[in-house]
């Protein structure tokens, strides 16, 4: 073991390690070697094949049917001056913020609201965490339903008095992109909440007593109790969130396509339409590997930061 | 899920992760060398005979169903066999490059002649589809679809088999209540928009919202060819002319009159939406291709009517949007005979029929024997097509589909905001040049 674990090891062609093994004292035994091996060749053909595919594709220009040729580093410069790219960016950057941040914040607010066992509770766990169950095309479709035109939000406008704000509300490039945040978020505080549930339950109720004793109050105990104590789920709910905002595509896809006019345009949704609409897969490569690096610098860190703890 | 994921490895000993990111590498270089352009390479060929593998995009209920009958009449013939594989519309759509490249592809293809048909023809990707149409089968078939099944090397790719049209459709019983006709000229349109908005009628149904937009192209493509004319839309289209250009300013120009008239939901609901609001009389009229029929309650079908797009210059010879289907097959076919045998037959009239009577029959079959639907509404529609010189297919299938998207941003952006058309045909422009140049 000690001697694959060199670093060196990535060259493509490494002096034999299997007689190194062989000889040394402790041998892996065939199965363990089975059972890493076959799973790592089934994700070399299906993951890392690919994904190697896709970062060569992004330094060419590839239209899906002739021969992909290579451009360096031409499409990554086209970028730099892309307008929609832009757009996208910040779009993305909003999002992260508002669905990233209302999610935590909302999720933890439920979890909070409903870790206690009452009765009842369960009823409303379940319905909180509901949405999570449908996947999020079947969700898009019932919320393009809500914001129709002649659509249940319009009409409740339109019954409270309020129907001076009967709006298109996806077709209009002021709120398609926050009108696209919503069910995103009515998703996705459910699955929160669970995480943070499961956080709050692990945390030792001695150290309430404790605090109640020493007198502290409701905000303090949540403040240097609480928080201190769901700072690994803090970790996972950040790292989830993170990944999810950053390859939210299906209820964008699903509500406007990015639209009207590339204004909910997302770079996932904007890798999409470039790779598969417009046929760019060079271009659309190039931005899947910017995804990638952004996703890659969330999870890396995260990663490094948990081990850093483990150890 | 993921959070388990994410703990396992947490939990690993670091010396594995190591092991196993190593391994990785080893595999993956060795793996690399023929990775991305074996999809390009050329394919063989598999060993003929079995069932011809039919891939269609025809998945509304009704067209699907027809499919099936002319398959199944197909194989009751004796000559050969056809397997039909039915693919979601737009799956079929973003696959196709991918089946006509891969090493084992279907043979045959539902699609579109033209300018698509050619840009793969250019690539080697389809057959040549001589033999078919020098067969007894196509010997009536217009000159003018001999000429849209043509490559540009010559080559015949292409059996087309229905075409429908595009119209100003409206309700007959709707036009009667409000004591309105059918326009002839731009003026005349302009003011039954202004008696039909005077009535609280949103007069110009649109349908561009949804996952639709591409339903605007039709108002464009109209306009264009009314003002300009089809010869200087196909060069456009091509790329011959730029989209900043002050022809293609005229037509927004025109545009822009019809805009107040246009339902202001136009650019959120998708057609199906905004012709049911048709059939329901809240809006007046739409301009829509006959596949929305399709959707239409069979008592509504009766009272359903078109008229031409108005006349703007008397000058220009008249053309209409008469969209072509049919079938083009992969170059790399391992079953090129009984390829040529199913083509012959669907370009028959028996086959046609027998398409058109399983479908809601709103189309008109290429075969100059083979009977139409025969209500008035096609009847009107057959004569509608003889009468124009030049006939155009629609934006994506005189152009490609990827150029559909670019004229999806400029369009929807230019009914929300008018007035800054400049800008809009200047990033229109330089969006379709990287499509161009692609």
């Amino acid at each position: 073991m000690a001697v694959l674990t060199a670093p060196e090891r990535t060259s493509p062609a490494p002096p034999s390690p299997r007689g190194g093994r062989a000889r040394g004292p402790r041998r892996t035994p065939p199965m363990v070697l089975a059972f890493l091996l076959v799973p790592l060749l089934a994700e070399a053909v299906w993951v890392f094949w690919p994904a190697l595919q896709g970062f060569y594709l992004a330094f060419t220009s590839w239209d899906g049917v002739s021969a992909p040729r290579f451009v360096g580093l031409g499409n990554f410069r086209e970028m730099l001056h892309d307008e929609v790219f832009r757009t996208a960016a910040v779009d993305t950057v909003l999002w992260l913020v508002l669905f990233g941040g209302l999610s935590a914040v909302l999720g933890l607010a439920a979890a909070l609201l409903l870790q206690q066992e009452r009765r009842g509770v369960g009823f409303y766990r379940a319905a909180l965490f509901l949405p999570v169950v449908f996947s999020l095309v079947a969700t898009a479709l019932v919320w393009q339903a809500i914001y129709q035109p002649d659509g249940v939000l319009n009409q409740l406008l339109q019954s409270f008095g309020l129907g001076s704000l009967r709006h298109a509300w996806l077709a209009d490039q002021d709120t398609a992109l926050y009108a696209v945040i919503v069910p995103a978020l009515w998703r996705q505080v459910g699955y929160v909440m669970v995480l943070y549930l499961a956080g709050l339950k692990g945390i030792d109720p001695a150290l309430y007593e404790a605090a109640k004793v020493d007198g502290a109050g409701r905000r303090q105990r949540f403040r240097y109790v609480t928080l201190p104590q769901l700072r690994s789920v803090n970790a996972v709910v950040l790292s989830v969130i993170i990944i999810d905002s950053l390859r939210s595509f299906d209820v964008v896809w699903s509500l406007t396509r990015g639209g009207p006019y590339h204004s909910s345009e997302l770079l996932s949704t904007y890798m999409y339409s470039t790779a598969f609409q417009s046929l760019r897969l060079g271009y659309g490569s190039a931005l899947a590997v910017v995804i990638f690096v952004l996703a890659f610098g969330v999870i890396a860190s995260y990663l490094v930061r948990a081990f850093r703890e483990a150890d | 899920m993921r959070i388990h994921r994410e703990h396992s490895m947490t939990n690993q000993h670091p010396s594995r992760r190591l092991f196993l990111a190593g391994l990785g590498a080893v595999g993956t270089t060795a793996l690399l060398s023929g990775c991305v352009t074996a999809g390009s390479s050329s394919g063989k060929s598999s060993s003929g005979g079995g069932a011809v593998t039919l891939q269609s995009n025809l998945s509304a209920p009704q067209a699907k169903a027809a499919m099936e009958d002319v398959v199944a009449a197909y194989a009751k013939k004796g000559s050969g066999k056809a397997s039909l594989n039915t693919v979601a519309a737009e799956t079929f759509r973003t696959q196709l490059p991918t089946y006509l490249t891969s090493a084992n592809p279907p043979d045959v293809y539902t699609w579109y002649p033209g300018s698509v048909a050619d840009a793969y023809a250019k690539k080697d990707l389809l057959l040549d589809l001589g033999e078919v149409w020098s067969s007894p089968e196509l010997k009536g078939y217009s000159k003018a679809l001999n000429t849209l099944c043509t490559a540009t090397s010559g080559k015949k790719v292409f059996v087309p088999t229905t075409y429908y049209w595009w119209g100003m459709f409206y309700r007959k019983s709707n036009f009667a209540k409000w004591g309105v006709q059918e326009p002839k000229s731009w003026d005349e349109f302009l003011d039954l928009c202004d008696k039909l908005k005077s009535k609280g009628i949103a007069p110009i149904g649109l349908g561009a919202g949804g996952n639709t937009a591409w339903v605007a192209s039709a108002w464009f493509d109209y306009l264009d060819i009314r003002i300009n004319g089809a010869v200087y839309h196909r060069e456009l289209l091509a790329g011959k002319h730029r989209f900043d250009d002050p022809e293609v300013r005229k037509v927004f120009d025109r545009w822009a009159e019809v805009l107040p008239y246009v339902d202001p939901n136009g650019t959120a609901v998708a057609f199906q939406d905004a012709t049911t609001s048709l059939l329901n009389g809240r809006s007046g009229m739409m301009l829509i291709g006959t596949f929305f029929a399709d959707a239409a309650p069979k008592n509504a079908l009766d009272d359903i009517d078109f008229f031409r797009f108005p006349i703007i210059d008397s000058k220009v010879p008249l053309a209409e949007e008469a969209p072509t289907d049919g079938y083009f097959a992969s170059a790399r076919t391992g079953r090129r005979d009984e390829v040529v045998d199913l083509m012959r037959y669907l370009a028959t009239a028996e086959a046609q029929e027998i398409y058109i009577k399983g479908s809601s029959g709103t189309v008109l079959p290429t075969n100059p024997d083979a009977k139409d639907a025969g209500t008035p509404l096609v009847q009107k529609g057959r004569q509608h097509i003889e009468e124009a010189a030049e006939i155009t297919q629609f934006f994506n299938r005189d152009s490609s589909d990827a150029l559909q998207p670019t004229a999806d941003t400029a369009l929807t952006k230019f009914i929300a905001k008018p007035k800054s058309i400049g800008s809009i045909l200047t990033d229109w422009q330089r969006d379709a040049e990287k499509i161009w140049n692609a």
